[in-house]
């Protein structure tokens, strides 16, 4: 298995009253193709931040993000976009789904985003097909008209999972997509997510404090005080096509 | 795609917006409605100005006028030719008006500007012909100075009683005197309620010699009353009826002073003299301009040279080419050549009524001023506005950054938003404005029956009816500047929505 995304030393801080708090103090990762790569820590260790860094959401003090062995974090803002738009795709506890849209129009989101109004209109009965597809394949294809509101939490989860996906990302970013949920509903998301890991073959980074959930997954990774340190204990692999997972730590 | 979707949803789901909309609304529609009012009122005045006289217009400074009328008539007509349509002599004086009310004791004293005329020559280079109440007249001014049909018969029997009254035999009882209406005028204008009866022709007694008849065409206003809008009557809603108190038929006494540089025939310069002469009111006229209504008769321009003793004599010279765009620089430069300025005013029908069309065009000018500033004022609104709105829409601003928008998208979101908003708030504005100026006169009624005070008092104005005149330019730059307003304020926003870092938007709460 070929590594996907990698990064090297990454550090990042964040200011507040003329104070440096130190989020991440030098993270190296590597994360091979169609890995399901958990990382669990305690609030505040670092781990969201360091989704938002793999997904081009924010710009590190230093060090290096790589995709496909190309450097990521210092493109231009307008491939910075391209890539949130077309290469990672993005899960959040709290689903964030934009209210005023119908279930339908949030899972066509990022397809109207990619796409021109010309190329949007030329193209719609095709994206529209794709997302009918893509909410079908989550089990929500008789809530299509449905706003946000109307959904239960692990229905806008799996809403959230299908805007996700619309684009074919190459990489699924997830920032505790069961923390929002029950014990049952986040199982049937965990169970979701893994069917896309093993069937599709879709690389995942999935922050989690459920070290249970996590240890369902590929790969655990640990992250204390901005650093990833070794696993205490190792996780189950999830995936037969998962060969390595390489972890070095400062 | 997405921005104008997010655009258009925000439009119809924040009602934030719908204030914004309003105001925009408001202003436009508010300016639509002045600018048509005021240019109503301006294309109104300046037709009627161009009615009121020629196009060129040569006037003696003196009051006593210019001698060799007929000598400068030929002169214009040689100089000028086929670019010269007609020419009308004119006498302009002031006298002093007398006559009754309804041909009873009432009597009313007025000032007037008299104004002899051809009315030959006066029709064809003016609205004059238009303005003649009896529609004979219309179609023959010529015979306006004349008593004919209905006039003449009342007249005739009017001054028929009052002859054989005053020579009746000591002791006989006179017949009815004195109060006949007449027929024509009042039935066109709806008011025969008035009417009196009308006593029996007499027989055996002398007949009556024919009348002498100085013939006087007088204006609407010094010839009705206005009814006021009677709340007894509650007839609110209905225009105000003008009742005739002077008809045709009837006579006036006008006093007028003469020339005073009249040297008699013993070779001695007379003073000023005042002359009264009686003349018979032969027909009415409406310009609709009241200033011209109230105080002007018109008299036949040889009856007023005869009284006047200004034979061949005239004050000022009417002019009307026959392409007044090609041709008026050309003969206004001859004519202030043949006419010096020390003696003559030279002046085209724009210079005439240019004052009063020139403080309509300011007026016009900065009411548009103010009104765009309510509008900007609705800016503002829309700036904080939409501020609230990106500080409401924060985490919706993360979500799209995290879903590959750019910061040029996000901004043409609220760009987009603040355009939208214009168009939509210019489009309702401005056709609130075009019902509101469609219905103007009945919701001026409404509101002057609510405040209990004319918004649009008839006296005062030159109109009966509030004027409008809607202009496909003026309503696209109404809109064009409302919509750029509408956008020029949500770029501030649109950038701060831009510029927001997707994390912390994302964490916003």
């Amino acid at each position: 298995m070929s590594d996907h995304l990698t990064t090297e030393n990454l550090q990042k801080s964040y200011h507040k009253h003329r104070i440096d708090i130190p989020v991440l103090q030098g993270v190296d990762l590597t994360v091979p193709r169609g890995a399901f790569v958990s990382v669990v820590g305690t609030s505040g260790s670092g781990k969201s931040t360091l989704l938002h860094l793999l997904g081009t959401l924010d710009k590190p003090d230093a060090g290096k993000i790589m995709l496909h062995g190309k450097r990521i974090d210092n493109l231009p803002s307008s491939e910075r976009d391209q890539l949130r738009n077309r290469t990672f795709g993005y899960i959040f506890q709290f689903y964030h789904l934009l209210p005023e849209f119908s279930v339908l129009e949030n899972v066509s989101m990022p397809g109207m985003i990619k796409h021109s109004v010309l190329s949007w209109l030329g193209n719609r009965r095709a994206l529209r097909k794709a997302a009918q597809e893509m909410l079908d394949r989550v089990g929500l294809s008789h809530r299509l008209r449905h706003k946000p509101r109307e959904l239960s939490g692990g229905e806008m989860q799996r809403a959230a999972i299908a805007r996700a996906l619309i684009t074919h990302p190459e990489i699924l970013l997830a920032d505790e997509p069961t923390g929002n949920l029950d014990a049952d509903t986040g199982g049937e998301v965990l169970r979701l997510l893994l069917e896309l890991n093993q069937q599709d073959g879709l690389t995942i980074v999935m922050v989690t404090h459920n070290k249970e959930m996590a240890n369902q997954t590929g790969t655990v990774l640990h992250m204390q005080r901005g650093k990833l340190i070794p696993a205490p204990e190792a996780g189950q692999p999830a995936s037969s096509g998962i060969e390595r997972l390489r972890l070095m730590s400062a | 795609m997405y921005k104008y979707l997010l655009c258009s949803r925000y439009l119809w789901t924040r009602y934030l917006a719908l204030a914004s909309i309003i105001s925009v609304m408001l202003g436009v529609g508010t300016l639509v409605v002045v600018n048509s009012v005021m240019a109503g009122f301006s294309s109104k005045l300046l037709h009627r100005f161009r009615g009121l006289q020629s196009d060129v217009v040569v006037k003696a400074r003196s009051y006593y006028g210019f001698p060799d009328l007929a000598f400068k008539m030929q002169t214009i007509r040689e100089r000028f030719g086929s670019r010269v349509k007609d020419i009308a002599p004119v006498i302009e004086a002031f006298a002093m008006a007398e006559y009754r009310v309804d041909r009873t004791q009432a009597v009313i004293k007025k000032p007037i500007k008299l104004i002899g005329i051809d009315p030959v020559t006066r029709a064809a280079t003016s609205d004059f012909a238009n303005w003649l109440m009896t529609p004979a007249n219309k179609k023959e001014p010529e015979k306006c100075f004349e008593l004919r049909g209905e006039a003449l018969k009342d007249f005739k029997l009017f001054h028929q009683n009052l002859w054989q009254h005053q020579n009746l035999p000591t002791g006989m009882m006179p017949p009815t005197v004195g109060i006949i209406p007449p027929t024509n005028i009042v039935q066109a204008q709806g008011t025969t309620d008035n009417k009196l009866p009308v006593p029996p022709p007499m027989t055996n007694v002398p007949s009556m010699p024919p009348p002498k008849v100085f013939g006087a065409v007088a204006g609407w206003g010094l010839s009705t009353f206005r009814n006021p809008k009677s709340h007894q009557d509650g007839k609110e809603n209905q225009e105000p009826q003008d009742r005739i108190i002077l008809h045709p038929g009837d006579t006036m006494k006008l006093m007028l002073a003469t020339r005073d540089d009249i040297v008699g025939s013993d070779g001695v310069s007379r003073s000023q003299v005042a002359h009264t002469a009686d003349f018979v009111v032969t027909d009415l006229f409406r310009s609709d301009m009241s200033m011209i209504d109230g105080m002007v008769v018109f008299v036949s321009l040889e009856d007023l040279q005869q009284l006047q003793v200004m034979h061949n004599m005239a004050t000022s010279l009417e002019i009307k080419l026959n392409d007044y765009d090609r041709d008026a620089e050309g003969v206004l430069n001859e004519l202030y050549t043949l006419f010096p300025e020390t003696f003559y005013e030279v002046k085209t029908w724009k210079e005439i009524g240019g004052p009063v069309i020139s403080a309509i065009a300011v007026e016009r000018s900065i009411l548009n001023v103010l009104l765009f500033l309510i509008i900007a004022v609705a800016g503002f609104g829309i700036l904080a506005i939409f501020y609230m709105i990106v500080v409401e829409k924060t985490r919706d601003i993360g979500i799209l950054k995290s879903l590959g928008a750019s910061n040029w998208g996000v901004m043409g979101i609220f760009v987009s938003y603040g355009l939208l908003l214009g168009i939509v708030g210019s489009g309702l504005g401005t056709l609130g404005g075009i019902v509101f100026t469609h219905h103007i006169n009945e919701i001026e009624r409404v509101i002057s029956k609510l405040c209990g005070q004319d918004v649009f008092p008839k006296d005062i104005y030159f109109f009966d009816k509030i004027p409008v005149e809607l202009n496909f330019w003026m309503l696209l730059w109404v809109n064009a500047g409302a919509i750029a307003i509408a956008t020029a304020a949500s770029v501030l926003p649109a950038i701060r929505a831009a510029m927001l870092h997707p994390v912390r938007a994302l964490r916003f709460e």
